[in-house]
């Protein structure tokens, strides 16, 4: 369970201090599905860096399954990011010398997860994202950006997170791939009762989620009509 | 995937980038060790010309120089206490003698000499069957008082032979041009090794050396014009006062006048001439030229000031290893300069790698990875060019050793051998020193460096030791890892959330 408490994220400019998230609460049930969608320069990236740990707010709080983030010590958030959350990026960012599965293998290797256990894991992680076995042993930057994101949300998935974040997951997909990559997503949420978290300004990919969220100037709210 | 193979494949990322990271590498580790080759090369002909080359003293009895003078004459037992003393690494003392030609003198051996002595000072200490390979000629005939043509020469003459005339047995006074039978004494001088008065090894050309040291012993080393003016070739017989000798080898010093000469085991030599125990001069090896002059003076005291002379050595050895030194420094600075150089070169391509990856190393964060994890892989990257660079640094290094020692220390040898003279040691050890890393310096050079890269391991390891190469390379890893240190450090600046930036 995700719950998020009057979080605020500012940051100091020159002359005027400006809140890129401004008092964001909402909660989320293990194993949903949901999407925040925003402009551009809306806080979107922000307030995933807030909940994934990426960086620190300003104020509020952030709980996942109880334990609040935002009071983690530096330290601490490299295990929690490491073993509670996956993520998803718009360009993938997989590393472009290592094969698919070693990707895979990474966060499972920071894990400490012995190496043979590694390997097999990885294979049937790429193996459920649709990614044929021909390709598990190709370098990242020789697949399709379609795979590359397959591989992506394989690497997310890893070490059992009890979240995924996803910035902008078909951004730089055309519709069919990103609508099979929403699918795959879709049904990994339910398969395995991960919290998917889909930021995005893509109706369309909106749409096939369980709860959409709408960021705006800081401030969100939830889009109830369908 | 460890860190450690993903260092490697991250390290080989951009092959052309890397390879040409490993070359200037390369040519700045191959200078640190050609610098590191050369610096110890120069330390250690440094070390072995100061205690081969003008680090000898000289004792002769107070007031006697070379025959000449007077005073009390050094006795055995002053070798025992001269080697006593610090620093001392050996003594050598030898008894000079001059033996005139049996059928041209008086056959007393102890015939009386002049008082005083003649002109050139020592007295004839005996006879020998030999006869002298130099000829008198004008100078002999006047430093011996004889006179050869001109009227003034022969009245001074006349005067000064009243001693010497009665030794070679001829008492013509007023002698004229015309005495055939002189001729010029042969130096004889005892000595108690393979080593002549002045501490060098007497130079056998033939035969063999001394090693019968006993009073009875009949072993003669002979001059070679010595020789070949009596016709002695090795196992040939000769007589002094007496005393049938056997020639055990020919020596060559070098000069007409040093040829004319015999070199006898010293008691055999004292008992021949009825000086037992007596040595005219004693040469005092000292351990390094740097205690040349303490040790003279401690020498003086330990035998008497007023019994005896210490003189030292030419100076100017001094000044050879001066100037030697500051090449061993400027080697050293090289070196360092160098390894600095390695360093900084692996310092700025690792920043530059660190500013290109920072993206990702967002991405290893945010999936989990530790900033140690990250900073770890970093500097096995770096290491990785640093191995790469110190093999091809390695064999750059052993083919431009050879040049640079070469240089650094051919150059000084000549300078040196011309300085020291007749330090033949010196310039052996100087030889080997610079011949270690083969090729050029040594002699006979016409190895080629390809020759000289096969024997770099080998020789170096022999000539200079295991555990300077092994500082040597890890001087340069341990720059190296400094040099990836702080931007592995960087990398723990890089904040997760670069990840969220767009390109």
């Amino acid at each position: 369970m995700l719950e998020v408490k009057d979080v605020v994220k500012s940051f100091k400019t020159d002359d005027h201090t400006i809140k890129p998230v401004n008092g964001v609460s909402f909660s989320l049930e293990q194993g949903t599905f949901a999407a925040i969608l925003g402009k551009s320069g809306s806080g979107k990236s922000t307030l995933l860096s807030l909940l994934g740990a990426l960086d620190k707010a300003t104020s509020g709080d952030v709980l996942v399954d109880g334990v609040n983030i935002s009071a983690l010590p530096d330290s601490k958030l490299t295990a929690y990011r490491r073993d509670d959350i996956g993520f998803v990026f718009q360009q993938y960012n997989l590393i472009p010398n290592l094969s698919a599965k070693e990707n895979v293998m990474l966060p499972m290797e920071f894990a400490g997860l012995p190496r043979a256990k590694r390997s097999v894991r990885a294979a049937q992680l790429l193996n459920q994202v649709e990614l044929t076995e021909d390709m598990h042993n190709r370098k990242a930057n020789k697949l399709s950006g379609g795979q590359q994101q397959r591989v992506s949300i394989a690497r997310a998935l890893a070490n059992n997170p009890k979240l995924i974040l996803a910035d902008e997951p078909t951004g730089n997909l055309d519709d069919e791939t990103g609508e099979l990559i929403i699918e795959l997503l879709r049904s990994l949420c339910h398969e395995k009762n991960t919290t998917i978290l889909v930021v995005t300004h893509d109706q369309a990919l909106a749409r096939k989620t369980d709860r959409r969220f709408r960021l705006a100037r800081g401030k969100i709210s939830e889009i109830t009509h369908h | 995937m460890s860190i450690l193979a993903r260092s490697v494949g991250n390290a080989f990322r951009n092959k052309v980038r890397s390879g040409a990271v490993v070359i200037i590498l390369a040519v700045a580790i191959g200078l640190a060790l050609s610098m590191l080759v050369a610096n110890q090369a120069v330390a250690d002909k440094i070390t072995s010309l100061k205690a081969s080359v003008g680090n000898n003293l000289t004792v002769n009895p107070a007031g006697s120089r070379g025959g000449q003078g007077g005073g009390e004459p050094l006795t055995t037992a002053d070798l025992s206490t001269a080697s006593s003393v610090a620093h001392v690494s050996s003594v050598n003392g030898t008894l000079s003698l001059r033996l005139s030609n049996a059928s041209t003198t008086a056959p007393a051996p102890a015939a009386p000499e002049g008082q005083g002595g003649s002109r050139t000072g020592r007295a004839l200490s005996g006879t020998t069957s030999l006869v002298s390979a130099v000829d008198p000629g004008t100078l002999g005939n006047r430093e011996n008082g004889r006179t050869s043509t001109s009227a003034a020469t022969a009245s001074s003459g006349a005067t000064a032979s009243s001693g010497a005339t009665a030794s070679s047995g001829a008492a013509v006074a007023g002698s004229t041009a015309v005495r055939p039978a002189f001729s010029i004494p042969i130096e004889a001088t005892g000595v108690s090794g393979s080593v002549n008065a002045a501490a060098e090894p007497i130079n056998i050309t033939n035969g063999t050396a001394l090693n019968d040291f006993a009073a009875t012993s009949a072993q003669a080393l002979v001059g070679s014009t010595l020789a070949a003016k009596n016709s002695l070739t090795v196992g040939s017989a000769f007589t002094i006062n007496d005393r049938t000798m056997t020639v055990s080898g020919i020596f060559d010093a070098g000069t007409a006048f040093d040829n004319n000469a015999i070199y006898l085991p010293l008691t055999a030599a004292q008992t021949l001439a009825n000086q037992p125990s007596e040595i005219s001069t004693m040469t005092v090896l000292v351990d390094s030229i740097d205690n040349v002059n303490a040790t003279k003076s401690a020498l003086a005291s330990a035998l008497g000031s007023t019994r005896v002379d210490v003189t030292a050595g030419p100076g100017r050895v001094e000044s050879t290893i001066g100037s030697l030194g500051s090449v061993q420094s400027i080697s050293l600075i090289g070196f360092i300069a160098a390894v600095g150089t390695a360093g900084l070169i692996v310092l700025l391509i690792m920043i530059m790698v660190v500013r290109e990856r920072r993206r990702e190393i967002g991405v290893l964060k945010a999936i989990g990875a530790s900033n140690r994890s990250i900073g770890v892989q970093f500097v096995f990257e770096a290491l990785v060019l640093v191995v790469m660079g110190s093999v091809v640094g390695a064999v750059l290094a052993s083919v431009s050793s050879n040049s640079i020692v070469g240089a650094l220390v051919s150059t000084n040898m000549g300078t040196t051998a011309a300085v020291a003279g007749s330090g033949r040691q010196g310039l052996l050890a100087a030889r080997q020193a610079a011949g270690g890393f083969g090729g050029s310096a040594a002699p006979g050079g016409g190895r080629g460096a390809f020759a000289g890269a096969s024997q770099l391991i080998g020789t170096i390891s022999t000539s200079l030791g295991w555990q300077t190469l092994v500082l040597g390379v890890l001087g340069i890893l341990l720059i190296a890892a400094l040099g990836a240190l702080i931007p592995a450090l960087l990398t723990a600046k890089v904040r997760p959330i670069e990840v969220l930036r767009g390109e």
